[in-house]
């Protein structure tokens, strides 16, 4: 089963933490990313921009109309990103629990559709 | 000779045990041997093709991947004194085809094989991946290309694998006993997982991205082969063929499912249903009546039925009563309270219903859900059941269930 993991902020929230703790943040980060690579189950792990980078992009005359984004005014946006394909919903709630900072603040998990056929 | 990609491609699946099982035999070290037998195989279906079969196709293979493992140990800087061992080891009877009287020792390396790919410390991912690359004979890039999953992570969780059985000691022995009853359950439980991975989407190129189901079928048939004695590896076969006979039936053309009720009937495949209905009463006299036996006969008595009404209800209530005894599971128990509303009305199926939900899980679950739609909608509760379909199409996370299931919803609460 696949699942997608999501982890919000914002600038205050990035803001906050002491230029001296990135190196150790980011190390737990990727510390979390190794582990579940190596067990096969972490297919992705990407990290996402500022929301000032973020765009709109609608068609007009058959051309790109380019206008800032994100499309929802929020309080926080996405800040990363994780695709998992593991046994269960169990085992995905497990690993999201181990992310490094899932004490603090809460991480997204959404199922993911699949193709099965069941037969009814 | 000439060989089309297809024949040469079966030939190697047939093959890749035999060779992997007299490389482990004679080395040890499953993970090197296991690398250099898909090596060998790889070798093999790039050259078959245009250069057509060798004499010996078996011998051809293990001499390959003996080199290959010989090139592995020297590249690892291992003794030089396993090298030769290697050189030494290789009997030319290898490099024949197996005399009449190996038989015997040939079955229990591949069942051992088989055990060992289904370790219990292996998670259920990692069994099915390592079964179907060291014992099917699948590439990883095949492998991962029917779970729809970058080869890299299929590489890692194969690998992973490997570690964890050289770490548990695989020792290429036969477990005996209780033992052997609980490992044999543990792989007839993978080969389910196989057949039950719905993940092909579609019926695309089998050579790329092989058909699961159609996998599960070929292994467990072989461990029937090895096993003929055995009524669950039998009941395993049976409710494979039975529930596949039903596959080309179950799908629209467009992709859309279609429910048991609604099936031509006339496209169930008759040929796999007479050998699943004659796997499963031959093994259910022979005593030891498991799970997979009691849902083939369930799966069996379906398949006989020439309609939905004509389906002998009670027969399959009984065989889910018995079922439930065998192997207590919520989603059987869901099953069966369908039947129960079959033979004695949907009042009674809900009751029956009515008592899952104590499980919170259960009742959030959209199988229970669309269950009670079901029933409610037989008992002319109409919009309870629209409601029903609704919430259940919310829940499933299978694409073409969760279409299925709105389009009830909307069939039985026309909008405005």
């Amino acid at each position: 089963m696949k699942y997608l993991m999501l982890i919000y902020g914002n600038q205050e929230k990035w803001a906050s933490v002491r230029a001296d703790q990135w190196s150790e943040v980011i190390a737990r980060q990727d510390a979390f990313n190794r582990k579940y690579r190596e067990t096969g189950e972490l297919i992705g792990a990407y990290g996402l921009a500022d929301e000032i980078q973020a765009r709109l992009i609608r068609r007009e005359n058959g051309q790109p109309a380019v206008t800032d984004g994100p499309y929802l005014e929020t309080k926080e946006y996405i800040a990363s990103f994780y695709l998992l394909d593991c046994e269960s919903e169990e085992r995905a709630h497990q690993i999201a629990a181990d992310m490094p900072f899932a004490d603090v603040d809460p991480v997204e998990v959404w199922p993911i559709l699949h193709e099965a056929k069941p037969d009814l | 000779m000439t060989v089309s990609r297809g024949e040469v491609e079966g030939l190697l699946r047939e093959l890749a045990p035999q060779v992997l099982t007299a490389l482990v035999r004679r080395n040890g070290q499953f993970h090197l041997c296991e690398d250099a037998s898909q090596e060998a195989l790889l070798a093999a279906a790039q050259q078959w093709p245009s250069g057509g079969l060798p004499d010996n196709p078996r011998g051809w293979l293990i001499t390959v991947a003996s080199r290959r493992l010989t090139d592995q140990i020297r590249s690892e800087q291992s003794r030089r004194a396993r090298e030769e061992q290697i050189a030494v080891a290789t009997p030319p009877s290898e490099l024949l085809g197996p005399p009449a009287d190996a038989e015997h020792a040939d079955r229990d390396d591949s069942l051992a094989l088989l055990f060992g790919c289904c370790h219990p410390h292996l998670s259920p991912p990692s069994q099915i991946a390592l079964t179907l690359r060291a014992v099917g004979g699948l590439s990883t890039a095949q492998i991962a290309a029917a779970f729809g999953v970058p080869e890299a992570t299929m590489a890692q969780r194969i690998s992973r694998a490997k570690q964890t059985i050289a770490g548990a000691g695989f020792d290429f022995s036969m477990p005996s006993g209780a033992e052997r009853t609980e490992r044999l359950r543990a792989v007839l439980h993978v080969l389910y997982l196989v057949f039950n991975e719905g993940y092909t989407a579609s019926e695309g190129d089998t050579l790329t991205v092989p058909a699961l189901s159609q996998e599960a079928i070929r292994l467990t048939r072989w461990l029937h082969r090895l096993l003929p004695d055995d009524g669950e590896v039998a009941g395993l076969l049976a409710l494979m063929l039975l529930t596949d006979a039903r596959r080309t039936a179950r799908t629209r053309p467009d992709g859309s499912l279609v429910p048991l009720a609604e099936q031509d009937r006339s496209r169930w495949d008759q040929a796999k249903i007479a050998e699943g209905v004659a796997l499963v009463t031959g093994a259910l006299p022979r005593g030891e009546v498991g799970p997979y036996q009691l849902q083939a006969a369930i799966a069996a008595v379906h398949d006989e039925a020439t309609t939905m009404a004509d389906t002998d209800w009670p027969q399959i209530l009984g065989l889910y009563d018995l079922l439930e005894l065998a192997a207590p599971n919520p989603f059987t128990a869901l099953n069966r309270a369908v039947a129960v509303a079959m033979v004695r009305g949907p009042a009674a199926g809900l009751e029956v219903i009515a008592a899952l939900e104590a499980d919170k899980r259960m009742a959030r679950h959209h199988r229970l859900i669309a269950a009670r739609a079901y029933l409610r909608e037989l008992a002319g509760d109409t919009a309870a059941a629209a409601a029903d379909y609704l919430d259940a199409a919310r829940r499933a996370t299978s694409l073409p269930e969760r279409r299925y299931l709105a389009l009830q919803a909307s069939r039985l609460a026309p909008s405005g």
